[in-house]
């Protein structure tokens, strides 16, 4: 008999008993995302990643590269493909975790920009009800419009929202402070106890915080018309092995 | 305020669901039957804040109907209320589905999808594979081409959907709850376990389409060679029901409904859930799943409506 499938919010929860990332520190393990470009793309991407980063619509300025045929855990990068590594957006889940903060991861979506400003969540999937991480097929229904984001301000990105107990509020504003002088960039809105955000109903005597889906610039390179495979695998990755893409 | 956004949805959402120009009284009395009770004065009002936001137009005294930007923020506002609308219009088509297995009459549910009329014969060869592999649910589809939600230079298809099973469960008797949507892994013609499931309580699109358009099927391979990944839901029945939905399925299998791929308490890798039968059967969507990775362009409305059976088999 198979092993039951394991539904996200679990997945999470497991990502995160081995996650060590210490953002005051900029040390330890985080959870990354494998994307796929073509090599010829390459240097598209990296202008991408660049301008997301500079934008604001990227979890980290951080990624790492890893060239056809090399192994990577168990994944061959594919002939004719480079391997994007970036920060995966529920290192934060992990790090609140681990720091003993009671969360709910919710689910991942759609998040209307405007200006600038998040408005609302237009989709939504919750992680208790998917095996399949939300961003990984959300990216894929043309409803993204992450380059119009980066350029113009407004559009579609790629967000998830956890929600944590308001009696950990003081050590979670803590952990936010650290995380402001670190190489993790992502938190988009705090909201409010008792209070939805974006939309997103929270659960009584708790607050949710929305934050930026780790594979927007992906996003915004598959807009574009190019190829990509994003999340074609997670895994745990020491910080010092990734790299600021401004140094490219 | 959010009381109010609520409101001004549903007038969006009714005015979508009606082709014509609609006044105010009309409108005022389809809000109170889905239990907002408003004067034709309050309709009103929020009309005019509706015609200012550019989400409805005036048709001269007809009333008025949505504009595509108004059709567009039925499909974005109310994210939380909208993972509900999934699964609760699948169930107004179960409820709406009046099959009689035992007299092969009354109506079932269909998914509508239309393809350009050059990909026409492809996206028939396409459809051939899947009934020919018994992947489609029902072991037939009906080509129409004069309908007006289809698009001039497309022809439509219609092909049954699962959702009809729950209403001929209900019908006798049995409670019946869609679970999942799913990708089922399956290897020389044995199904083998499931790759992912999402569930329909916790999303604001359609779980299979999602697989659809991420690229998450094989289902040409699988026609081809019998090995390949293509979508399947999950159903689940009290299992006091069994010997009832044994005796269902039996009658719905001669009537040409091609189903279950599996039944049980503890089947593949579900989650176990104790007490509950899991009813896994391949769905209409693996013709449309098809007809994308084949590069056709088809577009697909998932529950478009109710039909006599009749109509099907014609």
């Amino acid at each position: 008999m198979a092993l039951p499938l394991k539904f996200f919010n679990h997945v999470i929860e497991d990502y995160a008993m081995r996650v060590t990332f210490d953002p005051s520190a900029g040390e330890g393990t985080i959870v990354f995302n494998l994307s796929l470009v073509k090599n010829e793309d390459l240097e598209y991407a990296i202008s991408i990643l660049k301008d997301a980063f500079r934008s604001g619509v990227s979890v980290s300025g951080l990624v790492r590269f890893i060239p056809s045929g090399v192994k990577l855990d168990d994944f061959v990068i594919p002939a004719g493909c480079t391997g994007i590594c970036t920060m995966c957006s529920i290192t934060f889940d992990s790090l609140l975790i681990r720091r003993g903060i009671p969360i709910n991861p919710i689910g991942g979506g759609i998040v209307e920009i405007e200006d600038r400003a998040p408005v609302r969540f237009t989709h939504m999937i919750l992680y208790e009800h998917t095996t399949v991480d939300p961003l990984e097929v959300l990216m894929s229904q043309k409803t993204t419009s992450v380059m119009r984001v980066m350029r113009k301000g407004s559009g579609n990105i790629l967000a998830n929202i956890r929600e944590f107990h308001m009696e950990a509020e003081p050590l979670v504003e803590m952990v936010l402070d650290e995380l402001t002088s670190s190489s993790y960039s992502g938190i988009l809105e705090v909201g409010m106890p008792n209070t939805p955000l974006l939309g997103v109903p929270v659960s009584p005597q708790y607050i949710s915080i929305a934050a930026i889906g780790g594979t927007n610039p992906m996003a915004a390179i598959r807009e574009s018309g190019r190829f990509v495979q994003a999340r074609a695998m997670k895994g745990l990755m020491d910080i010092r092995e990734m790299v600021d893409i401004r140094t490219f | 305020m959010i009381r109010t956004e609520r409101k001004y949805i549903e007038l969006l959402r009714i005015l979508r669901e009606h082709r014509d120009p609609m006044g105010a009284k009309r409108l005022s009395e389809l809000m109170a039957e889905r239990g907002f009770v408003l004067s034709d004065r309050a309709v009103q009002y929020y009309l005019s804040y509706l015609d200012t936001m550019g989400f409805t137009e005036k048709i001269g005294n007809q009333g008025r109907i949505l504009t595509p930007a108004g059709m567009a923020e039925t499909d974005n506002a109310l994210v939380d209320d909208r993972i509900g609308f999934v699964i609760s219009k699948l169930e107004r088509l179960a409820y709406r589905s009046t099959f009689d297995p035992v007299t092969s009459t009354g109506d079932v549910a269909y998914n509508l999808s239309f393809v350009p009329e050059e990909d026409f014969e492809k996206a028939k060869t396409v459809f051939d594979d899947v009934v020919r592999m018994g992947c489609g649910f029902f072991n037939s589809y009906k080509i129409i081409d004069r309908d007006p939600r289809i698009p001039s230079g497309y022809t439509g298809f219609i092909t049954v959907c699962s959702i009809t099973m729950d209403g001929v469960f209900q019908r006798n008797g049995i409670p019946v709850k869609m679970a999942y949507g799913g990708r089922l892994e399956i290897r020389n013609g044995n199904p083998l376990q499931f790759r992912d499931l999402i569930g329909y309580r916790g999303t604001t699109i359609d779980p299979l389409e999602l697989f659809i358009s991420s690229g998450l099927t094989s289902i040409s391979n699988y026609t081809r060679t019998r090995n390949g990944i293509a979508l399947a839901n999950v159903r689940e029945v009290p299992e006091s029901a069994q010997q009832q939905v044994e005796e269902t399925i039996r009658l719905m299998n001669a009537c040409g409904f091609v189903y279950p791929v599996s039944m049980g308490s503890q089947i593949f890798n579900l989650p176990p859930n104790p007490y509950r039968l899991s009813i896994v059967a391949f769905s209409g969507l693996n013709y449309i799943g098809n007809c994308v990775e084949h590069g056709i362009e088809v577009k697909t409305e998932i529950g478009a409506g109710n039909i006599p059976f009749a109509k099907v088999l014609e």
